[in-house]
């Protein structure tokens, strides 16, 4: 086990630290290296695992190794980061192929996989700082690869992550005010004083930046736009959820026990309702599909904050569940989304469109991770929302009378997330081809299909048997708590109904006459082909929406930055410098009079 | 294995008797309320093997395996949906946890066919007829939600629909209430917009869209659109019944009663219908997101007050 351990950290970063090293015209041996050092961390993760839940079935056991900690939890959720990041290099190859500095790409990917790692087995809260700093660089790094305006959101991103690492240590400071350990596994806290509350709260917002959720979510929209396709696949939208909600879920449940009912319940609750509520009405009207995914990366957070905040245990066990699901669907939408982009050369939505034909692969698995975030049962993302609902059920009959809010807001927000998604369906792989003929129209090569077609077989086999396989194996043995799923609903009956409506639909065409034949679509007798500019892209399909007289002002408020608090600090900031700049202007005569204004206020003084 | 005669025998042969039965009662309505003197009761039937009987027209370029898949997608999930609340209706302790959202869940699902089919045409009326039809989903669904909330709250949070019915059927039924009744208006509007009928059928809106949504569907593929339409207008009015009128009954007078219930529900439907005319998608996103909600958020308050 020790060995394992100290592998899972320590292969990927002297590999990593190899390939920063190769001469940067070796981008295949770079590439092969990379190949090979993500399937060895997912291998010796895979082990771990197995390790840990073959000789310690007993959850209160953990194996420990002086600063290091494997518990249930942090060995499921570095399995997963082994996966993803195996993943995310071998679509990397394909996608990456012809971009400069691959040497280094693929060091700041393996050193990301290392650090979080660490980040997750570690149990000094020192320790675990130290790896999180870490992964602030490599994002920082990574984002910057991308186009040139790149730079600008990798160091938003760098600032916002950052700064939240300063609350993180100052919560810590708080911690070790009213508990002697530094070790994260003895630190029990209960939530009575204020400063335990400070403390949780500077914790959380740790959290939340890096999950992404709602104030501090700027830097995700940001970087879409910019960083490479594969990046966001692997930070945002699968790695930083992984980790962001593993600390918020270590501070919630093992450091400090939120109860029901709790103020802090009830902040948490609110952070993610006004999450998934704000985000997917930003995604609704959204013309990059980048964007519009990223918005969606910040939306479904609010979810697992929503399923931690109800602070019973089948919330917590949803919201757990609902980050690894999303992690899987996310990473999958946008990995076959870079595929579009790989053929396309564009992610304007009013650029594309009709690629279904062309890209079927692409198009099947980006429809399964668009049903499994949308919540369409029986893909996986509708068990854990079932989960997520449940839990706050369960806390409405412990006295609350707000459970209706939040309960509409996940469900109604799960409606606005289809939505969004049928847009992007019908923009991009659907409708009618765009105006300008896209020339490279083709499926991408099979190597960077690997990864979309395995996390959508993920995600119906998540969904399918959500109790036989991730929730026995990954969710359950996480919590503190027990957990029974009597009554619960039966994804794998209900996947055998589907099929036989499948099989009574295909009996209902073979009813019919089985002649069939093309015809030109009927557009009041105009000829489509001749007409390319009748071509609705979908991209302004929700104008309506932004139209409804409160909700126009809150987007023209939005679009003008004004709830990014990014954007107001750089304001702010820029607000006070502009004086001392206006002083310090660089021209000698003003220098003179205020030397002149400073010495008559002098005499005035002393004489 | 039972459960597959379940669904095959609820699910789908009951409810398209049922639904098509009730199409007729809808044009048979309709046709006198225009003077005119309506079809006879089997033309339903005959419609739909006509249809059957007809040609399979693709169009041309488009994606044609969502094409067909799209109806299939809609007939499937209301046969879950019957077979669920037959289920819980005729054995309420086959009830599970959370079986309620699971039912509002796959009725989204039939919309969710139209639309796809509709983008999947490759054909510009079409998708806007289906653009509109998912921003009517996304108006409705709101107070919809909240309305569905109102009967959960008052049987004590229970989100098992059997646990509805055996309240109901023990305390009397919602609609006796003023939280039921005002829930009952707000979901008897989403209902239409659901069934997507008049004032709410911009979708397909035959004067403008040429059929929508729908406009390039054909033979045994419209078929089974129509099937769906039918089984809904069936499916939803019964799920109306269960949530305020506590589900069919099936001894005696009470039978009577809900059988009556669910008749009044279907013609007030009907009225609404014949009485009204299109609305613009915006309009309607107002009026779902301004009165409609506001309706059903007062019927929580006042379900919340035990009113």
């Amino acid at each position: 086990m020790r060995n394992l351990l100290l592998s899972s950290l320590i292969v990927p970063f002297i590999l990593g630290l190899v390939s920063f090293i190769l001469p940067k015209k070796n981008k295949t041996l770079a590439c092969a290296l990379a190949i090979i050092a993500s399937f060895a961390t997912f291998i010796v993760c895979i082990a771990v695992f197995m390790l840990k839940s073959k000789f310690y079935l007993d959850n209160s056991y953990i194996y420990t190794l002086q600063y290091f900690l494997v518990d249930n939890l942090s060995a499921f959720i570095a399995l997963f980061i082994g996966l993803f990041g195996f993943l995310i290099v071998l679509y990397s190859s394909g996608f990456m192929k012809d971009k400069e500095e691959l040497n280094k790409y693929y060091a700041y990917v393996l050193w990301t996989i290392s650090a979080s790692i660490g980040a997750v087995i570690s149990n000094n809260f020192l320790l675990f700082l130290t790896f999180w700093g870490v992964l602030g660089i490599t994002l920082y790094l990574l984002i910057a690869m991308g186009t040139e305006d790149a730079p600008a959101s990798a160091k938003k991103a760098f600032i916002i992550i950052g700064g939240s690492d300063a609350l993180i240590l100052l919560g810590m400071a708080a911690v070790f005010q009213l508990s002697p350990f530094l070790e994260i596994s003895r630190i029990h806290i209960p939530l009575t004083n204020n400063l335990a509350v400070f403390s949780f709260i500077c914790l959380a917002l740790g959290a939340f930046a890096k999950s992404g959720a709602m104030p501090l979510h700027t830097w995700i929209p940001d970087s879409a736009e910019t960083a490479p396709t594969p990046v966001m696949a692997f930070l945002p939208a699968s790695l930083d959820k992984l980790l962001g909600i593993y600390l918020l879920f270590r501070i919630s449940v093992n450091i400090f026990d939120i109860q029901p009912n709790s103020a802090i319940s009830l902040f948490l609750m609110i952070i993610g309702s006004i999450t998934i509520i704000a985000a997917v009405m930003m995604a609704l009207v959204q013309h990059n599909f980048k964007k519009l995914l990223s918005y969606h990366a910040v939306s479904q957070v609010g979810y697992m904050i929503l399923g931690i905040g109800t602070a019973n245990p089948i919330g917590i066990a949803g919201g757990l569940f609902h980050m690894l699901n999303n992690a899987v669907y996310k990473s999958c939408l946008f990995l076959s989304g870079g595929n579009v982009e790989y053929r396309a050369k564009t992610d304007d939505l009013s650029k594309l469109g009709g690629l279904a034909k062309f890209m079927p692969v692409t198009f099947i698995a980006f429809a399964i991770a668009s049903f499994s975030i949308s919540g369409i049962p029986p893909f996986n993302g509708f068990v854990s929302k079932w989960m997520i609902y449940q839990g706050i059920i369960e806390l409405g009959k412990t006295g609350t009378k707000l459970w209706p809010l939040w309960l509409s807001v996940a469900m109604f927000g799960s409606a606005l997330t289809l939505a969004s998604f049928m847009k992007l369906i019908h923009a991009i792989f659907l409708g009618q081809p765009s105006a300008k003929k896209i020339d490279d129209a083709k499926e991408v090569p099979a190597v960077m299909n690997i990864a979309p077609v395995i996390l959508a077989g993920l995600c119906i086999i998540f969904g399918v048997w959500a109790t036989q396989i991730p929730l026995r194996l990954f969710i359950v043995p996480s919590m503190q708590t027990h957990l029974t799923f009597s009554g619960m609903w039966n994804s794998s009956l209900a996947t055998i109904l589907i099929l036989v409506g499948l099989l009574i639909g295909f009996i209902i065409y073979l009813l019919g006459s089985l002649k069939s034949r093309e015809v030109r679509q009927f557009i009041g007798g105009e000829d489509l082909e001749k007409n390319p500019q009748m071509n609705p892209s979908g991209a302004e399909f929700y104008n309506t929406v932004r139209e409804i007289p409160l909700l126009q002002f809150l987007y023209k408020r939005a679009e003008e930055k004004l709830f990014d608090i990014y954007e107001m600090g750089k304001r702010a900031v820029f607000g006070v410098s502009s004086l001392f700049s206006y002083l310090h202007n660089g021209i000698l005569p003003t220098y003179c009079v205020w030397i002149l204004l400073g010495m008559i206020v002098i005499m005035l003084v002393i004489l | 294995m039972t459960m597959i005669f379940y669904f095959i025998f609820f699910g789908f042969f009951v409810s398209v008797t049922a639904g098509l039965l009730i199409s007729w009662i809808d044009r048979k309505v309709t046709a006198r309320l225009q003077y005119r003197v309506g079809p006879p009761i089997l033309q339903p039937f005959t419609d739909i093997v006509k249809l059957l009987g007809k040609e399979l027209l693709l169009p041309k370029g488009a994606s044609k395996i969502t094409f067909l898949f799209s109806p299939i997608l809609g007939i499937i999930s209301i046969m879950i949906v019957t077979t669920l609340l037959w289920l819980v209706n005729i054995w309420p302790q086959k009830t599970f946890f959370g079986d309620l959202i699971v039912v509002l869940y796959f009725l989204v699902l039939p919309s969710l066919g139209i639309i796809l089919g509709g983008f999947a045409s490759r054909n510009p009326l079409a998708s806007i007829g289906a653009s509109r039809e998912m921003k009517l989903v996304m108006a409705y669904e709101l107070p919809f939600i909240l309305a569905v909330f109102v009967p959960v709250a008052k049987s004590g949070l229970s989100i098992k629909l059997g646990e509805i019915i055996s309240y109901q059927s023990a305390y009397g039924a919602f609609i006796s209430n003023w939280s039921g009744v005002l829930s009952f208006i707000v979901i008897l509007f989403c209902v239409q917009a659901k069934l997507g009928l008049v004032p709410f059928d911009m979708a397909e809106a035959e004067t403008e869209l040429a059929g929508g949504a729908l406009i390039e569907y054909s033979g045994p593929s419209l078929a089974i659109f129509k099937l769906t339409k039918a089984m809904m207008l069936f499916v939803l009015p019964y799920f109306i019944v269960i949530l305020f009128l506590g589900g069919f009954n099936f001894n005696g007078l009470a039978a009577v009663r809900s059988l009556l219930g669910f008749v009044a529900i279907i013609v007030l439907i009907i009225v609404i219908r014949n009485t009204n005319p299109r609305l613009r998608v915006d309009q309607a996103l107002r009026f779902f997101w301004g009165p409609m909600t506001i309706l059903a958020i007062l019927a929580l308050v006042l379900a919340g007050r035990g009113l």
